[in-house]
Parts: structure tokens; sequence; C-alpha cells
């Protein structure tokens, strides 16, 4: 899967900026912070919080048809910047331009309701994914059918293992296409024969849907889903182009210039 | 993601947390009612009968005030810890956080109006008062429900980042029953007190129930719930003001 004709701009993000102020670790609780208070006032109202920007000036646009693969280590601001362009967090500075549909995985070991069963978790899901879609029951049917759980569809999902919950969370969210779809590490927990029928379906999926991102720390998931590579290292686009230049620019990264504070 | 779809999520969750719990018999719906309802008889009986308190219909006094007291503690201090129980859920997909908070005070309120009307209608049956103010009542939910589900949202936000919280609440909310006028008339607190009363929130949503149930004052009840609907609408932009601030934190630490 190489060449792709780009048509139109589908997502563009301008100098985004996320920062966030370090004080707040300190303390667990409200008994720390009154003990804080009590015992150094002056240095609990008056301190310097110190910032740490998880994204620093991020600019890059996205046409249809592209799967990009975000490459880069931990804590250098991919998720952050995956949640941005979901809406769920609001950058400080910078734009996010964009009107398709956006749907959002981080992960995929999570029911809704852990002691009721799998089917109506799935069901349940099912409905929280797609509040508006008529045929709702077809779709996680299908989705269940896919999963191939077998008799398990029907015991509390708390019961299940890792790897089964994320059988039935894959299964489900690679139903519908959509506009935008934001795929964050979420391979990891299904095993490899499941995981061989699932690339396939999204494959599929992925080729319906208008533009992908796709994080991942394998650059063998990458090379096999993506045609364009974006690394990211200490909030900035180290990176933006072919996949191959990509994950070769993603190992030479120097890992002093990787750390985070 | 619009008001419609939102307003589906929030059902959808909602019936699945009644299943949940109902989904025995009526045995599960009766549990949860049980509560509220052994509260009213232990506390009619100690205030009415120990301690005498000496105001009339005292049984239809105390339904106004420690029913909707009870689902607002109760709702508060159930909601608060939901966006870490439920963390894991929140970070995974685009959900909006409020959704659950949403479902999980509709789930109480059903409860609270299932125990609240199942002591007040015979109360209504057996005395002779007119049921046309009844009509009004529904009105009296508004503030209070939007006062929960604000104050739940703050506090559920602030959760994340200090973990304790609920723990304290439940100690302030010891503390508050006693300070909010619930077993005892307003009337009997003394003058140079009374600013421990105006300064206690949860009176504002409280009152309305009270004076239409009990006192049957319209003219008080459209005050009140003016007063309601105000703080009310404070403690939603409180909440707005918060979620803006801690919204990127709020994934960050979850």
């Amino acid at each position: 899967m190489n060449s792709i004709e780009y048509s139109d701009e589908i997502l563009s993000v301008n100098d985004l900026k996320v920062y966030f102020y370090l004080d707040h670790y300190y303390e667990q609780g409200l008994r720390d912070v009154f003990i804080s208070v009590i015992k150094n006032p002056l240095e609990y109202f008056f301190k310097q919080n110190e910032i740490f920007y998880a994204l620093n000036g991020i600019t890059f646009t996205l046409e249809k048809g592209v799967r990009l693969g975000i490459l880069g280590v931990n804590g250098s601001g991919k998720t952050t910047l995956c949640r941005c362009i979901a809406g769920m967090m609001k950058a400080q500075q910078g734009k996010i331009k964009t009107n398709a549909k956006i749907r959002a995985i981080f992960d995929t070991g999570t029911g809704i309701m852990p002691e009721l069963t799998g089917r109506e978790n799935a069901m349940l899901l099912g409905k929280l994914f797609y509040p508006e879609e008529k045929d709702i029951k077809s779709i996680v049917e299908e989705a269940i059918e896919f999963s191939d759980l077998g008799h398990f569809i029907d015991t509390p999902f708390k019961k299940y293992s890792k790897g089964m919950q994320s059988r039935l969370i894959l299964s489900l969210i690679s139903s519908i296409p959509t506009d935008i779809l934001i795929l964050d590490e979420v391979f990891d927990g299904a095993d490899v024969f499941f995981r061989n029928k699932l690339a396939q379906r999204m494959v599929s999926l992925i080729e319906k849907t208008g533009a992908t991102l796709f994080v991942s720390h394998s650059t063998e998931q990458i090379k096999e889903v993506c045609n364009k590579v974006m690394v990211i290292n200490q909030g900035k686009v180290h990176f933006f182009g072919e996949v191959q230049d990509g994950i070769d620019a993603y190992m030479n990264l120097e890992p002093s210039k990787t750390q985070t504070p | 993601m619009n008001f419609h779809a939102e307003s589906i999520q929030i059902w959808e969750l909602t019936l699945a947390s009644l299943k949940s719990r109902y989904r025995k018999t009526w045995a599960g719906f009766l549990w949860v009612i049980l509560n509220p309802i052994l509260m009213f008889g232990v506390q009619s009986l100690v205030f009415r009968h120990i301690l005498r308190i000496d105001i009339p219909d005292y049984l239809l006094f105390l339904i106004g005030g420690l029913l909707p007291w009870i689902f607002f503690s109760t709702t508060v201090q159930m909601g608060t810890p939901i966006f870490v129980s439920q963390g894991q859920l929140l970070r995974s997909f685009k959900i909006n956080p409020w959704i659950l908070l949403a479902a999980q005070v509709l789930d109480s309120f059903i409860n609270f109006l299932a125990s609240f009307l199942l002591l007040l209608i015979p109360f209504f049956i057996l005395s002779e008062k007119s049921l046309t103010l009844l009509f009004f009542l529904p009105i009296a939910f508004i503030p209070l429900f939007i006062g929960t589900l604000s104050i739940t949202i703050t506090l559920s936000i602030l959760n994340i980042f200090y973990r304790d919280i609920n723990f304290v609440m439940g100690f302030i909310f010891s503390l508050l029953f006693f300070l909010t006028p619930i077993f005892y008339p307003k009337e009997f607190i003394p003058p140079n007190y009374e600013w421990i009363i105006q300064i206690n929130p949860v009176i504002y949503f409280i009152d309305p129930f009270r004076l239409i149930i009990y006192n049957h004052d319209l003219f008080l009840f459209s005050i009140a719930i003016v007063k309601g609907l105000l703080l009310a609408i404070v403690f939603s932009l409180t909440a707005l003001w918060v979620w803006k601030r801690k919204r990127n934190e709020f994934y960050r630490i979850l």
C-alpha cells in the first residue's frame, strides 16, 4: 500500500501547544494540602509552578486517504496530540481545523459495567459509540460474531482475560467507518491469530475511512498499516514524510535528545 | 457530538445501571428505597417521640426536608469517585465525562422519586390537604437536580487530583446534616445564628419541597425556586469553570 492520490485536506493542525503545571503532582490528597498549608503557608501560596510543554508547536496537515503512523518515545506527546485532535483535550495555543467526524480509541481493555455480560457491555458501548445509529443491534451482533468469543459472550465481562476484552472492543470499534480514525496503541492486547483476522477488517475499515492516525511502537505494524509517518520528539514534529524514512528517523533519535522532564 | 446524541447516551447508561442493579427482581428495587424509608422511620421516631419536637404534622414536615437531603448527599457521595473509578473508560474512548455523572444522578433521581412518592402519597390520601399544590412539586426538582449534578461534577473532577475528597465529604455531610434545618424548622434558630443557615447552600435546594408539601405557600415557594435556580446556575458555572481549567490535566492524571 504505497501511493494514493491525495485530494482534499481533512485536518490541519497549526502551532499546537499544550502545557501543564507540575505542582499538582506533589499532593495526593486534601490531607497533603492541609499539611503543606499549615507547615509553610507562604511557600504554598507563592511557590513557582514549573511548566512542562507536552506539545510545543506541532504543525501538520492531513489529506483524505492518508494513514499516518505516529512514532515517538514514551512521553513525547503522541497521546496528548491525539487527544487534542479528538477534542478531549484543549490546546492552550494553536489551532486545529477540521469538519470531520472523529472516532478515537486509546485502550481496548475497557468494559463499561464489568458485572454485566460481554453481550450487554457490547450493546451499551455500541450505543455510546454510535448513539445516532438506527440499527445498532445488528451492528453489535455482527461485531460479536466477528469477535469469535462463542459462549463467553454471555458471561460477565469482568471474567474475561485482557485479550478477550480487547477482541470484543476491537471488533466493535471496527464496525462503522468514520472520517478520521485515531488508534492509539490499540493492537497490543489481542493475540496474533486474532490480530491477523482483525488486520484485514481494519484495513478494509481504514480504506473506507477518510484518514487514520495510528500510534504504535511497532515499526512492523506501522509499515503494514500506514502510508505516511510522523515522528514526534519532545512535543515537536521531528519528521513528516515517507514511511521508511520516518522509521529510520525514529530509530536514529539520539537518546539524550529524547528525555522528558 | 450534539445534545441529542448525548441525551441518548445518558439514557442508555441510566437504563443499564438500573438493569444491573435490579437485575434479579423486585427485591433489588426494594433494597434501594429501603435506605431512605428506614432513615425516615428512625428519625421520625427519635425527633418526634423521643426529643419531642413540637410542630404539627411532623412526619410531613420531615419528608419535605429529609428526602431531598438524602438524594443530595448520597448522590454527591456516589458520584464523586466516578471519574476515578471509570478512569479507564474515559481515557480509552472519546466520551464526554459528564455523561457518566448525569447518568448516575438520573439513576439516584429515579430512586429518590420512587421513595419520595411512596412516602408522600399516603399522607395526602389520609390528610385533608389539597392536592392541587402538588401540581407545582415537579418544579422543585429542577434546582435540586441541576445543583446536585453541578456539585457532583465539580467534586468528581477535584477527586482526580485529591483522592481523599470523598472521605472528607462524608465528614462534611455529617456536620452539614445538623447545620441544615432538616429535622427542625428554620424558625427554631436564634437570630444570632441565622447566618449559619444563610451560607449553607443545601437549604436553598431543599426549601422549595418543604414550602410546597408542608407550608403550602405558593408565594414563598416561587421565591425559593428563584433562589434555588440562581444558586444552581452559580454551581453549574463553577463546574464549567473547573472543567475548563482542569480538562487537560484530567486526562493526564486519570
